[in-house]
C-alpha cells in the first residue's frame, strides 16, 4: 500500500506518431537533392557557391531574428535551411552571391520570422525573397555599386551564358528537344535544369505523405487546358521555367496553402490560370512565383468559403423503418 | 451486409498481441477492496453500510432513489473499515472493505430467461447496478428506457474494441458467446427491436467465428467492421454499420439506434438469469512493460497493484500506467486506485514510450489532423483558438462536436496537445453559451 514509485503522467493520447516537423522538412530537403546535384553538375562552383551562401545566410538570419525577438532558435527543424536552399534554386548560377544572400535574408528574416515564425507566415518565404529582389530592382541598381567590389570571380563556364528556354520560346528560337528539357538542360535558374529530377523528389514527398495530389494536378491540368485554348504548346510550358518546382514544391507548402480539400483545387486552378495569363498575356518573367504569392494572399478567404460541415451536419438525417404494425 | 467506412480515422498500431491469446483467469483475492460509491454517470449514491459493518459478497452497499443511477455492491465478503475518498483527484467517497480470508460463493438464482418480461429485465439490470462497461459507465437501465418519442429500430452490440492494447471484450466474446447472444436477445426484448447487429473489428476473427457458430437467431447479424480507430465510437459505429449519421449534438437514438457494449450484454444476461450483481469484470492487464500480460476476471474494488503483481510486476521504470485505452485513458499516479465498473484495461508502457507532456511547437498547417479527424473538424484551427483563449472562435469552429478521440494529438508533427486544449476549452464554451 505504501508504494512510493513515481509514474509518468500526461494527458491522453498516450501514443504519439513518430512524425515530426523536422523530419518532414528534412524529407523536403532530401527531395530537392536530385535537382541540386544536377545543377551543381552543370554549373559547378557557380551553383555550389550560390547554394552555400544561401544556406549560411538562412541560418544566420534565423539566429539573428530569434535573438532580436527573444525566441528560442529552431535551426534543427530544418526550416531555415530549406528556405535557404529554395531561394538558391530560384536564382541563376551567375547571380552575384550578395544578391542571393539578400533574397535569403528577406525570405527568412522578413517573410518568415517577422511574420511570427514557421507556421504563421502567410507568404511562401523563398518566393517572397525572390520577388522582393525583383520589386526592389530600382533600389538595388542604386546600391549595386557598393556591392560590386565584393564579387567573387569564378572564371567562365560555357553553359552559363545560354538563354533560358522560356526566353528562347518567346524569341521564336529553335528549341532544344522536349526530352532534353525534361531530363537535363543547362539553362535558367538552378531549379529549372531538370524537371525530371524535381519530379523524382516530388514522388518521394508524395510517397512520404507530405504532399497531396490536389494542388499540383489542378495547377498542371489548368495550364494544359488554358495553353491549348490559347494555341500554345503545353508541353514546352510544362518543362520550362519554374512550373515543376512551383507546382510540386512551392504551391504545396503546408503553411501557405489552403487546408480544405476543395480549397486546394480552387487554389491550384487559380495558380495555373494566373501562370498562363502572365506567360501568354503579359510575357513577364517569374510568372509562377507571382501566381503563387498572389494566391497565398487569398488562402484564408478560400478556406472560409470551402470549409466542410462537421460530422452530423453533412446532410439531412432520415430515420428509415416506419412504425411497426 | 455491406459495411461502410466512416470518413477520417486512423489505423493506429494495435498492440493487441500481448494479451489477445491469454484466456480469462481469476485474479487473486486482495486483502482490501476499495469500492467507490458512485461508478456511473449520474446522481451520486449514498452508503448503505457504516464503518465496522460486516458485508457479504453481492450485498448492496451504496444506492440512491434518483433515476439516473446505478447501485454498487460489495464484491467480496469482509468488514467495512473506512468510508472516505481514496482516489487521487476525485472527491468521491469509497467504501473500504477488509476482505475475509474465507470467501463463500455468492448465492445465484436460476431464473427463466426466455419468459422474463420487459419490466423484470429492466429491474434486474437496475438492481445489479449495470452501467456501460465500455468505459462510458452510463446507467444501463436508464439507457434502455428511451423517451417514447424516440423509436429505436436497430440495436448495435459494440465489440469493436478499437483502442490499441485492450483485449477484455475480445476474450469475453470468444469465451462467452452464448451469454452474449442471450444478453443481446434480452436487450432486443426490452427495446422491442427486430434487428440487432454485433459489430466486431476484423482483427478479432476468432471471436466472430465463435459467435457465428452459436447464433441461431436470424434477427442477429454479425458485422465484421474495418479495423480502424475510432470504430468503436458510437456515432462512427452507427455510420459504418447502418450508414446513418447521428446529428451534431444528438444521440444515436435520434437516428433510431442504440449501442450497447458486448460486456454490458453479458452482464445483463447474468443479472437476469442469476440475479448476479455487477461485482466483477474482465480487465486486460497488458503493455510492453508488464512481465506476463493477462486478461483477468477482477472483483470490483481490487487495487491495480494486485493485478500488476499477478502479472509479474513492472519490468522497467519509469513506467506509465494507464487505466483504459492508450488513446483516451487516464495515466495513474499510483497503483492504489481500484478497478471500477468501467475499467477495461490497465496498460503499462515502458520508459521509451512513457511520454510526459511534451514541448510543442506552432502549428505548421500540415493538415494531418484535418485528414484524419473522424468528426470532420479542423483541429489545427481549433487548437490555435483554444491556445489563445479565443472561446468564441473555438465555438464557431465546432469545438463542442469533438469526441476527444485523440487522433489529432497522435498525428501532429508539432506535437501539439490538441485534445487537451479542446478538453480545457469545452467548459469555457459551455459557460459562454449559457451566459447568453
Amino acid at each position: 500500500m505504501n508504494d512510493t514509485r513515481k509514474f509518468v503522467i500526461s494527458s491522453p493520447p498516450h501514443l504519439k506518431s513518430r512524425d515530426t516537423v523536422s523530419n518532414a522538412m528534412r524529407d523536403v530537403f532530401i527531395a530537392l537533392m536530385p535537382v541540386t546535384l544536377v545543377s551543381i553538375y552543370f554549373f559547378r562552383y557557380y551553383a555550389a557557391l550560390t547554394i552555400a551562401v544561401c544556406l549560411i545566410t538562412a541560418v544566420l538570419t534565423e539566429l539573428l531574428f530569434k535573438k532580436l525577438m527573444h525566441k528560442k532558435p529552431q535551426i534543427n527543424d530544418w526550416s531555415a535551411l530549406l528556405t535557404g536552399l529554395f531561394v538558391a534554386l530560384l536564382f541563376q548560377a551567375t547571380t552575384p552571391w550578395y544578391k542571393a544572400a539578400l533574397a535569403t535574408f528577406i525570405a527568412v528574416g522578413i517573410a518568415k520570422e517577422l511574420a511570427g515564425g514557421l507556421g504563421w507566415n502567410r507568404f511562401n518565404p523563398a518566393l517572397f525573397g525572390r520577388i522582393a529582389l525583383i520589386m526592389l530592382a530600382p533600389v538595388y541598381a542604386y546600391v549595386n555599386q557598393w556591392f560590386q567590389p565584393l564579387t567573387i570571380h569564378l572564371g567562365s563556364l560555357d553553359t552559363i551564358t545560354q538563354a533560358t528556354p522560356l526566353a528562347m520560346l518567346r524569341a521564336g528560337l529553335a528549341m532544344p528537344s522536349v526530352s532534353e528539357l525534361f531530363f537535363a538542360f543547362p539553362a535558367g535558374a538552378l531549379a529549372e535544369v531538370s524537371p525530371f529530377a524535381l519530379i523524382l523528389g516530388a514522388a518521394y514527398l508524395f510517397y512520404k505523405g507530405h504532399i497531396g495530389w490536389r494542388i499540383p494536378v489542378s495547377i498542371l491540368a489548368t495550364m494544359i487546358v488554358l495553353t491549348l485554348i490559347t494555341g500554345e504548346n503545353p508541353i514546352y510550358h510544362l518543362v520550362t521555367g519554374g512550373i515543376i518546382i512551383g507546382a510540386f514544391f512551392m504551391a504545396t507548402d503546408w503553411v501557405t496553402s489552403p487546408m480544405t480539400d476543395k480549397g486546394k483545387i480552387i487554389y491550384g486552378v487559380a495558380i495555373g490560370a494566373l501562370i498562363v495569363i502572365f506567360r501568354v498575356g503579359f510575357m513577364i518573367t517569374e510568372g509562377v512565383a507571382f501566381a503563387i504569392l498572389i494566391m497565398n494572399a487569398f488562402v484564408p478567404m478560400i478556406e472560409r468559403a470551402t470549409s466542410r460541415p462537421q460530422f452530423g451536419k453533412a446532410k439531412a438525417v432520415a430515420v428509415p423503418m416506419a412504425e411497426k404494425k | 451486409m455491406e459495411v461502410k467506412q466512416f470518413f477520417g480515422g486512423l489505423d493506429v498500431p494495435h498492440y493487441k498481441s500481448f494479451s489477445e491469446h491469454k484466456p480469462i483467469k481469476a485474479a487473486p483475492l486482495p486483502e482490501e477492496i476499495v469500492i467507490p460509491l458512485s461508478q456511473h454517470l449520474g446522481a451520486p449514491n449514498e452508503p448503505l453500510v457504516k464503518v465496522g459493518d460486516k458485508v457479504k459478497a453481492g450485498q448492496k452497499i451504496g444506492a440512491t432513489d434518483k433515476f439516473v443511477s446505478a447501485p454498487v455492491h460489495a464484491s467480496l465478503s469482509g468488514t467495512v473499515t473506512a468510508i472516505e475518498p481514496r482516489i487521487p483527484g476525485q472527491p468521491v467517497d469509497c467504501i473500504v472493505i477488509a476482505v475475509d480470508k474465507e470467501q463463500e460463493e455468492i448465492e445465484l438464482a436460476d431464473n427463466d430467461v426466455e419468459n422474463a418480461s420487459k419490466e423484470e429485465i429492466i429491474s434486474a439490470i437496475k438492481e445489479a447496478g449495470i452501467v456501460g462497461m465500455g468505459g462510458a459507465t452510463f446507467p444501463t437501465s436508464v439507457k434502455l428506457s428511451p423517451p417514447p418519442d424516440k423509436k429505436v429500430d436497430a440495436l448495435l452490440l459494440n465489440g469493436c474494441e478499437c483502442e490499441p492494447y485492450l483485449t477484455c471484450d475480445h476474450r469475453l466474446m470468444l469465451e462467452k458467446p452464448a451469454e452474449l447472444l442471450q444478453g443481446t436477445k434480452l436487450i432486443m426484448k426490452v427495446l422491442d427491436v427486430e434487428n440487432a447487429y454485433i459489430c466486431i473489428e476484423g482483427n478479432k476473427d476468432d471471436a466472430i467465428e465463435a459467435i457465428r457458430e452459436l447464433n441461431d437467431d436470424p434477427r442477429i447479424v454479425l458485422l465484421r467492421m474495418p479495423t480502424k480507430y475510432p470504430q468503436g465510437s458510437e456515432k462512427h459505429l452507427v455510420k459504418a454499420a447502418l450508414d446513418r449519421e447521428v446529428p451534431s449534438g444528438g444521440l444515436p437514438m435520434d437516428v433510431g439506434t442504440m449501442i450497447q457494449n458486448v460486456g454490458t450484454a453479458v452482464a445483463i444476461y447474468e443479472a437476469v438469469r442469476y440475479n448476479k450483481p455487477l461485482i466483477e469484470r474482465v480487465v486486460a492487464v497488458t503493455g510492453q512493460n508488464v512481465q506476463d500480460p493477462q486478461n483477468l476476471m477482477v472483483k470490483i474494488g481490487t487495487p491495480l497493484s494486485v493485478l500488476i503483481e499477478e502479472c509479474g510486476g513492472i519490468i522497467e521504470e519509469p513506467a506509465k500506467v494507464i487505466v483504459g485505452g492508450p488513446m483516451t485513458g487516464k495515466a495513474q499516479q499510483t497503483l492504489d486506485v481500484p478497478v471500477m465498473k468501467g475499467t477495461t484495461g490497465v496498460i503499462v508502457l515502458p520508459p521509451d514510450m512513457a511520454i510526459a507532456e511534451m514541448e510543442y511547437n506552432d502549428c505548421v498547417r500540415c493538415c494531418k489532423c484535418v485528414e484524419h479527424c473522424p468528426v470532420l473538424l479542423y483541429p489545427n484551427q481549433i487548437s490555435i483558438y483554444c491556445e489563445a483563449g479565443m472561446i468564441k472562435e473555438a465555438m464557431e469552429w465546432n469545438t463542442l462536436d469533438c469526441i476527444e478521440c485523440g487522433i489529432c494529438s497522435y498525428v501532429c508533427p508539432s506535437k501539439r496537445p490538441i485534445t487537451l486544449l479542446v478538453q480545457r476549452t469545452k467548459p469555457l464554451i459551455r459557460n459562454m453559451m449559457s451566459a447568453k
